[in-house]
């Protein structure tokens, strides 16, 4: 007898349907064939799922069993066709009784273990989205990640915690209860960061830029000796961008789901993602890849905050492979199975030490560095990514001693809460600014936005004529400061560039 | 480059100072214009290669007025104080002799190359007594006798307890050419030499120009620059000492680094000297 069992495959973020077509032969020698192009993992689902069906006191019929995933040509690679594999020989072989227009409605999908319950399996939303778009369906998945399709309207999602309850189930002897709808709700204050602006001493610096940053969407690099808070200040961000919308959020979670980093009983995730790779990362691991590619860091931290530490120890070719997803917000990878795109939209922040010691300029330690190594140390990362970081902020080392104990004079201790604040204002601003243009803040203006957009007084002008002349700019950093100059303006509240705007504008040169 | 060699420099007069040496060089090359004007007034300013902030001060104070009273400096064209010296002196219109601790005819590359160029532009030399000697251990304390050799002033900038610079000092002394100690502060390891110095007698304690303090006293107005008048500051320590928000702050660093009343260095902000 023959079954047709309804699943899914994920290509990148593309959901393509899958049919599991199980077949269990009235003659023939005994066996187990898999075809439609299965993975290594599939090939061994045979194992899992002949000793799940007997471990959940089954019959596995010794018959000629064959299972065909259509599309064949698509190659599949998920552990997640065990459950669909297992429920068509159930019903191919007799032992399970359900119509065939009852299982053209349902989704089955997951990995099972030995002994017949079901384990976490990756891309849960993504079926739920998938499913969504037929009328009544039911998806059956593992209790463990049922959560992530909560989110999902108008189907019915059916936690299933092993084999034995699904049966009980689907004969309406035992039912499962469907999990309730979650709404994705748009409140922003219930949201903790991780680190709060507020608890970082001093550097107060440093944290105006990355308010700038936040505003404005540039990236930023930090630099200055070890232990001085970059990694602190760079947690920070995240928590005074302004909170992802729903839409979003949906978008950061399937890519989350897509690479199976959705922990068991997460729904959505609504923090901005903060991904802070080691400098030993690979190519593959930075832009995504693999021979079925997963998404990378760089997709991992869509919508939020890449932060490099020790940026010049990145290998040349890394840094350099992060200049598409810069320059367009997506990532194009290519591999045997097919090229895919991951969305790829992130802040860059990125710290470095002020020479290979570290200590240059540190009040107290001395730099053991030759100026040829403090210049070869610089060198390492490439001008065209220097080239896209709008903001330098040097992040000296603080007297802790003396922080606690200073005047009452320190007032101006911001909160996440305030800056996110000035960020959000600043950032209706410039949405109203770009109306009807395809870009959403004032670090992805080109030279024609600037020119057409950004209006300085005449004595900002000035100020900028003779800093140009001074320090040598080119007229990439000459068009970077103005847009740095116009979100600090937007912060204000200013319609016009005006010379403190610029002034302040140029604290934040490029320096190295 | 193309050099040249000074065929019988023992019977030049402006060089008579290289015969005061126990053992002369037995060549000379250089690169450059001969000119014998250069070698009448040379005070040799020499010091640590791992300069910091406070020895760049130094020589940004220092090097102005010693050219503007007519003086070639003589240096080592070592990184650190050496070619700081060098380009500093440059900078303020002077000319400068600079004595390699190598062979003339090696190749220069980057910032050695840049600032040599420099050098010979502005009517300055290069120096050295070889003509293809690779840089070695020994080379550099022979090239410090010729730097005391030809000057008739030593000033020790900066100087660790066992430095190259005080070798210089040591072969000056013989020679009986006068030398300045600029002191530091006693906290630094690459003062203990400077400062040694001076309290054993073997220096005088050299204390630049006095009249750049007074011309300052009179435009006392802002607080900013009260606060930098004394110390070596921060964007971030000056915002808290004078209690605003540091965005103010920075933009008025900003405009008076433009007008040129501070400098910045590695994010930190100083008074230009005033010279």
């Amino acid at each position: 007898m023959l079954v047709k069992i309804c699943s899914i495959a994920n290509i990148g973020l593309e959901t393509v349907s899958v049919d599991v077509e199980v077949d269990v032969a009235s003659i023939g020698f005994p066996g187990f064939t898999i075809v439609g192009l299965p993975s290594k993992a599939i090939e061994e689902a045979r194992e899992r799922v002949k000793t799940a069906l007997i471990n959940s006191g089954f019959i596995f019929p010794p018959r000629k069993i064959t299972v065909n995933l259509a599309p064949a040509d698509l190659p599949k690679d998920s552990s997640a066709y065990d459950l669909p594999m297992a429920i068509g020989v159930l019903a191919a072989s007799g032992q399970l009784l359900t119509s065939s227009s009852d299982l053209k409605q349902m989704f089955f999908y997951g990995e099972l273990s030995l002994d017949g319950t079901l384990r976490p399996t990756r891309g849960i939303l993504l079926l739920g989205l998938f499913a969504q778009k037929k009328p009544h369906s039911t998806i059956f998945v593992p209790y463990p990640s049922a959560n992530e399709a909560t989110v999902v309207s108008g189907i019915k999602i059916m936690p299933v915690k092993n084999l034995a309850e699904l049966v009980n189930h689907l004969k309406e002897k035992e039912i499962i209860t469907p999990l309730n709808q979650v709404e994705i709700k748009e409140d922003i204050d219930s949201l903790v960061p991780d680190f709060d602006l507020s608890e970082i001493a001093g550097q107060e610096q440093a944290k105006r830029a990355l308010i700038i940053a936040a505003a404005g969407g540039h990236n930023l690099l930090m630099w200055g000796t070890p232990g001085t808070g970059k990694t602190m200040l760079a947690r920070a961000l995240p928590g005074i961008l302004p909170p992802l919308s729903s839409l979003e959020a949906l978008e950061v979670t399937r890519i989350y789901s897509v690479a199976g980093l959705i922990r068991p009983g997460e729904t959505i995730i609504r923090q901005r993602p903060f991904r802070a790779p080691h400098h030993g990362v690979s190519a593959a691991g930075m832009i995504g890849g693999g021979s079925h590619p997963l998404p990378g860091e760089v997709s991992l931290a869509h919508l939020g905050v890449l932060f490099l530490d020790e940026m010049p120890e990145f290998p040349r070719h890394i840094l350099e492979s992060l200049r598409q997803p810069m320059e367009d917000g997506q990532v194009e990878v290519v591999r045997v199975s097919g090229h895919i795109r991951y969305p790829a939209s992130f802040s860059l922040i990125a710290a470095t030490n002020p020479c290979p010691c570290g200590w240059l300029g540190h009040p107290r330690k001395e730099c053991k560095c030759t100026p040829k190594e403090i210049a070869r140390y610089r060198r390492r990362i490439s001008g065209p990514i220097l080239d896209r970081i709008d903001l330098w902020v040097s992040v000296a080392a603080v007297e802790v001693e003396k922080l606690a104990l200073t005047n009452p004079k320190i007032t101006h201790k911001i909160t996440s809460k305030q800056a996110k604040t000035q960020v959000i204002k600043a950032r209706a601003i410039q949405s109203k600014r770009f109306t009807n243009l395809s870009i959403y803040t004032n670090s992805q203006m080109r030279n024609k936005e600037v020119k057409k957009l950004c209006f300085l007084t005449p004595e900002a002008e000035n100020l900028l004529k003779m800093a140009v002349e001074k320090y040598d700019f080119s007229a990439r950093s000459y068009f970077r400061l103005i847009k740095v100059a116009r979100t600090i303006a937007d912060l204000e509240g200013h319609k016009k560039i005006m010379p403190f705007h610029m002034a302040e504008a140029l604290q934040y040169k490029q320096t190295i | 480059m193309k050099y040249q060699k000074i065929t019988g420099w023992q019977k030049r007069p402006e060089l008579s100072g290289l015969s005061d040496l126990t053992t002369p060089p037995k060549e000379l090359y250089f690169v450059g214009k001969w000119q014998k004007e250069i070698f009448k007034n040379c005070v040799a300013v020499v010091g640590s290669r791992r300069m910091t902030e406070y020895g760049r001060r130094v020589i940004e104070k220092i090097i102005p007025q010693l050219v503007s009273q007519g003086q070639t400096i003589i240096s080592g064209f070592m990184y650190g104080v050496d070619q700081y010296a060098h380009q500093v002196c440059l900078e303020s219109g002077g000319k400068t002799i600079a004595i390699l601790g190598w062979g003339i005819n090696l190749k220069l590359e980057g910032f050695d190359l840049k600032l040599a160029q420099k050098v010979i532009k502005a009517e300055g030399l290069l120096l050295s007594e070889w003509e293809n000697q690779q840089p070695s251990c020994w080379t550099f304390p022979a090239r410090n006798r010729l730097v005391a050799a030809l000057s008739k002033k030593i000033i020790v900038i900066e100087a660790a307890e066992k430095s190259g610079s005080l070798i210089t000092t040591r072969i000056a002394a013989k020679l009986k050419r006068e030398i300045w100690s600029v002191p530091g502060p006693i906290t630094s390891r690459l003062s203990v030499g400077t400062n040694n110095l001076i309290a054993f007698g073997k220096a005088k304690m050299y204390l630049g120009d006095f009249s750049s303090f007074q011309t300052r006293l009179i435009k006392k107005t802002d607080p900013l620059i009260n606060l930098l008048e004394n110390d070596v500051l921060t964007a971030n320590e000056i915002a808290r000492k004078l209690g605003q928000p540091v965005s103010q702050v920075g933009a008025q660093l900003s405009l008076l680094t433009l007008e040129g009343q501070l400098t910045e260095k590695e994010g930190k902000y100083y008074l230009k000297n005033v010279s």
